[in-house]
C-alpha cells in the first residue's frame, strides 16, 4: 500500500497540472451527469404539476430546457477533455516512470544489474511498468472525482431539497462503497499476491518445458514438466475463480447499495411530498440525481479487484526506481598513471567471506599484466574492485595518485575501463555499437579499432561501418560479438584497460592476432587480464597467480 | 472457442434478463411519482420495498450472469493454456512461431486479454440485440414522437459504432505493437546497462530513450484521441436524444405541443418514458466501451491460431520415466530421410564402441544424433537401437539408457545438484568429478544449491557445459550421444571433457560425439563422414 502511494506521488509530481485538471474534468462529467438527470426530473414533474394546475402558460420553458441542452453537450466534451487529459498524463507519467526504472537501475549495486540480464526478470519489470497505468486512471482519479462529486451533490441537495435526503444520499454512498471497496480490497490484495506467484511459476516452468524439451525427453522427465506446469496452472486457476468471486460480489453489492439508496431517496421524497413539506418536482430531483450518483461508485468495482496486481507490481517497481546514493561520491580528480593495488582484501559477493588477502601488485602504463588461477578464485573480482564496482575490504586501490573510491563514477570511468566477460550489444549497426563508447569518433578511428581487432575484413565484407548486427547483436558469431565489444572498450581510450577473459570463444591465432592489436590500438595503457587461456598469458609480460 | 459456448450464452441471456427488470422499476417510480402529481395517496413505504426488491433480483441477475461469463472466461483461458503446454510436450522442436520466450508470454499474459473480452463484450453484444428494440416498443406504444426521436438517432449510432470500431481497433492495434516497442527498446537497454554504465555511455543511452519514448507517447495519443472523439460522438448522440426526449416530455406536460402522443401524455407516461430513453442508448455506449477489448481478443487469437496452425516434428514417445529396454547397445540409422529431404549414410554403431560423426555444418550431423535419441523420427528409413526398432512405444525405454549433452545447454530453474541428477537418485560427487568440474562447484557460495536458470547462475560458458557432461555421465548410462562437446572450448577444459567422455568408454559405454574438433575425432574408435548419400 505504502509503495503505491509512493508509486502515485511519483507520478502525480511528473503530471501535477494535467492530472489535476483531468481530475476536475472527471468530477465535471459526474455533477453534469447528475445534473442533468436531476434537472430532467425536476422540469418534466414541474412541467406536469403546471400543466395539471392549468399554469403551463407562465411557466418558464426556456431556461430549463437551454439548461438540458447545455448539460448533455457540456458533459460529452468534459468526458472527452477528461479522457484525452488523464490518458495522456498516464502516457507521460509512466513513460518517466520507466526513465527513472532505467535510471535507477543504472545507479544499482553491480551485482544487481548482472542479475538482471534474463528475459524473464525484465519482461516482469516491464509488464509491472504497464499495471501501473491503473494507479491513476482506474483507482485514483476515479475515487477522487466521485467523492468530490458526491461532497457537492451533497451541499446542493441540502440547499434545494433538505438534509436529510442530502445525509441519507451523501451517508449511503459513502459509506457503502468505502465498507465495500475496503473488505474486497482486503480479500483480492493477498488473492493477487499468490495469483502472481502462481503466474510466475507457471511461467517459469513453461520456459523450462520448451527450452530444455529434448534434455527432459531424454531423462524421463518431460511428463513430470508437464505436471508441475499443469499443477502451476491450476493453483492459478483456483485463485483467479476466488479472484472473480470476490469481484463479482463487490460488483453486486455496489448496484445493491445504488438500488438501496434510491429506494430510500424515493420513499423519503414521496413521504415528505405527500406530508407537504417538499414539492413533488423536488422528490423527482432527489430521486433523479441519485439515479446518477450512482455512476460514482460503480468504478469502485474495478479499482477494489485491481487493488492487489497494481500494489505487487508497485511494490517491486518502487524498489528500482529510488536511485540508491552512488556507491563513488569523492570528488577527487584523476588523470591517469600506473594502477596500484596495495595490500587489497576482497570478499566474496556481500558476504565476510574472504576471497582475495593481502595481495600487491602493479601494472604500469604500457605494461600488461596476466591474472591466473582457477575460475572462482577472484579474478573477475578483483577486476570490478579496480573500477570502482566492488566494495574494497581492506586495502587500497590507486590509480596514478588518486585512490578509486576517492572520485565520482565518470571521472574513474574516463580512466578506467573494464570489459566484463559477458557483454551485451544493443540493436543497430556496428558504427552505432562503437559509438556508444565514444560518441564523436570518425570513421577512420572506427576502422582502426576494427582492424585492431581483426574485425575489419569481416565487415568489409557485409556492409561496412553500417553492417546491422541484429536485436542483441543476434547477427553476430560468438567470436565477432566478443571482438567488438572488445573493440568498443578500447575505444574509451582508458589509462587502465581491465580485460576479464577477453579471447573466449577465439581460436588461438586469431586470440594472438587480436591481442597484438589492442596493444598495438593502446601503446600507453595499463592492462590487467583476467586471464583463462594460453594465448592471454602468453601475450602478458608479467603473471600473477592467484591461489 | 468452444468449451465455454454455453456458459457464454447463459451469460448473455442472464444479463439482458436484468437490462429487462429496468422498464419494471421505471414504471414504478413513474406511478409513484405520477400518482404524486395528480394528489393520489401513494404508499411510500411499500413502493420503496418494491423498487429495492426488483432490484435486488436485479442485481441478483447480474452477479449470476457475471459468474457464468467469468466462468466461461477461465474455461477458455484453462483449456488454451493447457493445450499449448500438452502440445509444446508433444513438440520436437521450437516452430516458426517462436522459442519459449514468445510461447511462455502468449501461454500467460496474452491469453488473459480473452477474459475482458469474453465477460464484457458478448453480453453487451445480446443486450444490443434486446433492449433497445424491447424499449422502442415501449416509447411508441406511449408516444410516437418519443419512438421517432429514438428511431432516428438509433440507427445513426450504428454508423458511428462502425467508425468507432474501426478507429479503436486501429488505435489499440498500434498502440500495442508501439507499447510492444518501447518495452522492447526498455529491455534491451536494461539488459546492456552493465556496459552501458561500464563504458560511460549513460547519458547517451538515457536521453536517447527519453526521446524515443517521447515520440511514441506522442503517436500513441494521436490515436487514442480519434478514438475518443468518435466515441465522444456516439455519447454525444445519446445525450441529445435524451435532451430531445425531455425537452418534448416537458413541452407536452405543460400542454404547449399537441402531437406526439396517443390522445395526450400524461405525468406517469412522461416520466416512464425519460427514464427508460437513456438506457435506450446504454448498450450501445457498454458496446463500444467493449471494442477494445474484442481489438486485443482478436489480435491474440490471431495469435494463438498462428501458433497451433505451425507444423513441427514430433517427439518420440512421451519423454516419460520408464523401466531400460534390454539388449546390447548398438545403434543402427538405415535410409533416414530427413525433414529438408536429405537422406542421410546408414550407420551402424556397435555396443560398446566410440564414433566420431564428422562432417560439414549442416550435413545432419545433429539430425543423426536426435534420430538416435528419437528426438525426431525420419520421414522414411529406420532407425533401429538394441536390435528393436526405435517407435513411440520403444523410445521411453530406450532413453532410459542414453547420456545426452547438448550442444547449447539450458538449465531448469532449479538447484545445480537437480540439474545433474534430473530426477534420478544418487549422489553426483562423482558424476561432477569426472567432468572436471567439481572444483569449480565447490567453490560456488552455494555449491550444490547454487541455482541455476535461464543466466546459469553465474557459470562460465566452459564450467556450463562441464556441467553438462556431468548430467550425461551420471547414473551410467550404457550409451552417451554428445553433440559438439568440445566447441568453442579452450585447449584444458576441452581435453577434461574429451577425458571425461572417454572414461565412459573405457567403462563400456557407447559413445556417439557429432564434432568439428579433429583433436576430439581421432580419439574415437572410429570416424563416420555424416552427408547426403548419393
Amino acid at each position: 500500500m505504502k509503495a503505491l502511494w509512493q508509486i502515485f506521488r511519483r507520478i502525480l509530481r511528473e503530471q501535477r497540472v494535467s492530472l489535476i485538471r483531468g481530475a476536475f474534468l472527471g468530477f465535471v462529467v459526474l455533477a453534469m451527469g447528475a445534473a442533468l438527470l436531476g434537472l430532467s426530473g425536476w422540469f418534466i414533474t414541474a412541467a406536469a404539476a403546471a400543466g395539471l394546475a392549468g399554469t403551463g402558460a407562465i411557466f418558464d420553458v426556456f431556461r430549463p430546457s437551454a439548461m438540458v441542452r447545455f448539460l448533455a453537450l457540456g458533459r460529452a466534451a468534459a468526458r472527452y477533455g477528461e479522457r484525452v487529459l488523464t490518458h495522456d498524463a498516464t502516457l507521460r507519467a509512466l513513460q518517466s516512470l520507466r526513465l527513472q526504472l532505467m535510471e535507477g537501475l543504472m545507479a544499482a549495486p553491480y551485482h544487481r544489474i548482472t542479475r538482471l540480464r534474463g528475459a524473464q526478470a525484465l519482461n516482469r519489470l516491464t509488464a509491472d511498468v504497464d499495471a501501473l497505468d491503473g494507479v491513476s486512471l482506474r483507482l485514483v482519479l476515479p475515487v477522487l472525482a466521485g467523492v468530490s462529486g458526491q461532497v457537492v451533490a451533497f451541499f446542493v441537495l441540502w440547499w434545494l431539497v433538505g438534509l436529510p435526503m442530502a445525509a441519507w444520499i451523501f451517508i449511503g454512498f459513502v459509506a457503502g462503497s468505502g465498507v465495500t471497496f475496503w473488505r474486497t480490497a482486503r480479500k483480492t490484495v493477498p488473492l493477487s499476491r499468490r495469483a502472481e506467484a502462481a503466474g510466475q511459476a507457471l511461467r517459469a516452468r513453461l520456459i523450462d518445458l520448451i527450452r530444455a524439451r529434448r534434455d527432459l525427453a531424454v531423462y524421463g522427465r518431460l511428463q513430470d514438466q508437464v505436471e508441475t506446469t499443469l499443477e502451476a496452472e491450476n493453483r492459478r486457476l483456483a485463485l483467479r475463480r476466488q479472484q472473480d468471486r470476490a469481484e463479482r460480489r463487490a460488483g453486486g453489492a455496489l448496484q445493491m447499495l445504488g438500488v438501496l439508496v434510491s429506494a430510500g431517496a424515493l420513499g423519503l421524497g414521496l413521504s415528505m411530498a405527500q406530508s407537504g413539506t417538499l414539492a413533488p418536482s423536488f422528490a423527482a430531483l432527489a430521486f433523479f440525481t441519485t439515479l446518477s450518483l450512482a455512476e460514482t461508485i460503480a468504478p469502485l468495482r474495478r479499482a477494489a479487484s485491481d487493488l492487489g496486481r497494481m500494489t505487487e507490481a508497485a511494490r517491486r517497481v518502487a524498489r528500482d526506481v529510488a536511485v540508491p546514493p552512488p556507491m563513488l561520491q569523492g570528488t577527487a580528480m584523476m588523470h591517469g598513471g600506473p594502477l596500484r593495488i596495495q595490500s587489497v582484501t576482497l570478499n566474496r559477493g556481500v558476504s565476510a567471506v574472504p576471497m582475495i588477502e593481502h595481495l600487491s601488485l602493479a601494472v604500469m602504463p604500457g605494461e600488461t599484466v596476466a591474472l591466473t588461477g582457477p575460475s572462482g578464485v577472484g579474478k573477475s573480482t578483483l577486476l570490478l574492485a579496480v573500477a570502482g564496482l566492488h566494495p574494497v575490504a581492506k586495502g587500497r586501490i590507486m590509480i596514478g595518485d588518486t585512490p578509486v573510491l576517492d572520485c565520482e563514477e565518470a571521472v574513474l570511468r574516463k580512466v578506467v575501463t573494464l570489459l566484463p566477460q559477458r557483454s551485451a550489444l544493443m540493436t543497430g549497426s556496428v558504427a552505432d555499437a562503437l559509438r556508444l563508447a565514444a560518441p564523436d569518433s570518425d570513421d577512420e578511428t572506427l576502422w582502426q579499432v576494427l582492424e585492431a581487432v581483426q574485425l575489419a575484413s569481416v565487415m568489409r565484407a557485409r556492409q561496412g561501418l553500417e553492417t546491422p548486427i541484429g536485436v542483441r547483436g543476434d547477427a553476430l558469431s560468438g567470436g565477432e560479438s566478443r571482438r567488438l565489444a572488445l573493440a568498443r572498450a578500447m575505444l574509451r581510450r582508458p589509462a587502465v584497460l581491465l580485460l576479464d577473459e577477453p579471447t573466449e570463444g577465439l581460436d588461438d591465432t586469431t586470440a594472438m592476432r587480436v591481442l597484438d592489436g589492442v596493444r598495438g590500438f593502446l601503446p600507453h595503457t595499463a592492462i590487467l587480464i583476467a586471464a583463462h587461456r594460453e594465448a592471454e598469458v602468453e601475450f602478458s609480460e608479467r603473471i600473477v597467480p592467484l591461489m | 472457442m468452444a468449451p465455454g459456448a454455453a456458459m457464454q450464452r447463459r451469460a448473455s441471456r442472464l444479463s439482458v434478463l436484468a437490462a429487462v427488470l429496468w422498464p419494471l422499476q421505471a414504471a414504478l417510480v413513474a406511478y409513484a411519482l405520477g400518482g404524486l402529481l395528480a394528489g393520489v395517496p401513494i404508499p411510500a413505504v411499500p413502493v420503496a420495498l418494491a423498487y429495492v426488491a426488483l432490484g435486488a433480483v436485479r442485481s441478483f441477475l447480474t452477479v449470476l450472469g457475471d459468474a457464468q461469463s467469468q466462468a466461461a472466461a477461465e474455461t477458455v483461458i484453462h483449456a488454451a493454456r493447457g493445450h499449448i503446454v500438452l502440445e509444446e510436450a508433444r513438440r520436437a522442436a521450437d516452430g516458426p512461431f517462436g522459442g519459449a520466450g514468445g510461447v511462455a508470454a502468449l501461454a500467460s499474459e496474452k491469453l488473459d486479454l480473452l477474459a475482458p473480452f469474453i465477460t464484457r463484450y458478448a453480453p453487451a453484444r445480446a443486450r444490443v440485440m434486446v433492449i433497445p428494440a424491447v424499449i422502442l416498443a415501449l416509447a411508441f406504444w406511449h408516444s410516437w414522437a418519443v419512438g421517432l426521436v429514438l428511431v432516428i438517432s438509433g440507427p445513426l449510432i450504428p454508423v458511428f459504432m462502425a467508425l468507432v470500431g474501426m478507429a479503436a481497433k486501429e488505435a489499440s492495434q498500434r498502440q500495442l505493437v508501439e507499447i510492444g516497442d518501447l518495452n522492447d527498446l526498455l529491455i534491451e537497454r536494461l539488459s546492456a546497462l552493465a556496459d552501458i554504465r561500464l563504458l560511460g555511455a549513460s547519458k547517451v543511452v538515457r536521453d536517447r530513450f527519453a526521446t524515443q519514448a517521447k515520440d511514441v507517447q506522442r503517436r500513441t495519443m494521436a490515436v487514442l484521441r480519434v478514438a475518443f472523439l468518435s466515441s465522444t460522438v456516439l455519447e454525444l448522440f445519446a445525450a441529445i436524444g435524451v435532451a430531445m426526449v425531455a425537452v418534448y416530455v416537458g413541452f407536452s406536460l405543460l400542454g404547449a405541443i399537441e402531437f406526439g402522443a396517443w390522445g395526450g401524455l400524461t405525468p406517469q407516461s412522461g416520466i416512464f418514458l425519460l427514464l427508460l430513453a437513456p438506457e435506450f442508448y446504454q448498450p450501445l455506449r457498454d458496446l463500444s466501451a467493449a471494442w477494445h477489448d474484442k481489438a486485443a481478443a482478436d489480435a491474440v487469437l490471431e495469435e494463438y491460431s498462428t501458433w497451433e496452425a505451425q507444423e513441427t516434428t514430433c517427439l518420440l514417445g512421451r519423454g516419460g520415466a520408464s523401466l531400460p529396454m534390454r539388449g546390447g547397445a548398438e545403434i543402427s540409422l538405415r535410409g533416414c530421410v530427413l525433414p529438408n529431404g536429405d537422406t542421410l549414410h546408414n550407420i551402424e554403431v556397435s555396443a560398446g564402441e566410440s564414433v566420431a560423426l564428422m562432417g560439414p555444418s549442416g550435413a545432419g550431423k545433429t539430425s543423426a544424433l536426435r534420430l538416435m535419441a528419437g528426438l525426431m523420427s525420419p520421414d522414411t528409413g529406420q532407425v533401429r537401437v538394441a536390435g528393436q526398432g526405435l517407435s513411440a512405444d520403444t523410445a521411453d525405454s530406450w532413453r532410459a539408457r542414453v547420456g545426452w549433452m547438448p550442444q547449447s545447454p539450458h538449465f531448469l530453474n532449479a538447484s545445480l545438484r537437480e540439474n545433474v541428477r534430473m530426477g534420478r537418485e544418487g549422489d553426483v560427487s562423482e558424476a561432477l568429478k569426472q567432468a572436471a568440474v567439481d572444483e569449480v562447484v565447490a567453490r560456488l557460495p552455494h555449491g550444490l544449491h547454487t541455482r541455476l536458470g535461464e543466466t546459469g547462475g553465474g557459470l562460465s560458458g566452459g564450467e556450463a557445459r562441464r556441467l553438462t557432461l556431468a548430467r550425461a555421465i551420471f547414473g551410467a548410462p550404457d550409451v552417451i550421444l554428445a553433440d559438439e562437446p568440445t566447441a568453442d572450448l579452450d585447449a584444458v577444459t576441452a581435453h577434461a571433457v574429451t577425458e571425461g567422455l572417454l572414461a565412459q568408454v573405457a567403462r563400456g559405454a557407447t559413445l556417439v560425439v557429432a564434432t568439428h574438433d579433429p583433436t576430439l575425432a581421432a580419439r574415437m574408435d572410429r570416424v563416420i563422414e555424416v552427408g547426403e548419400a548419393r
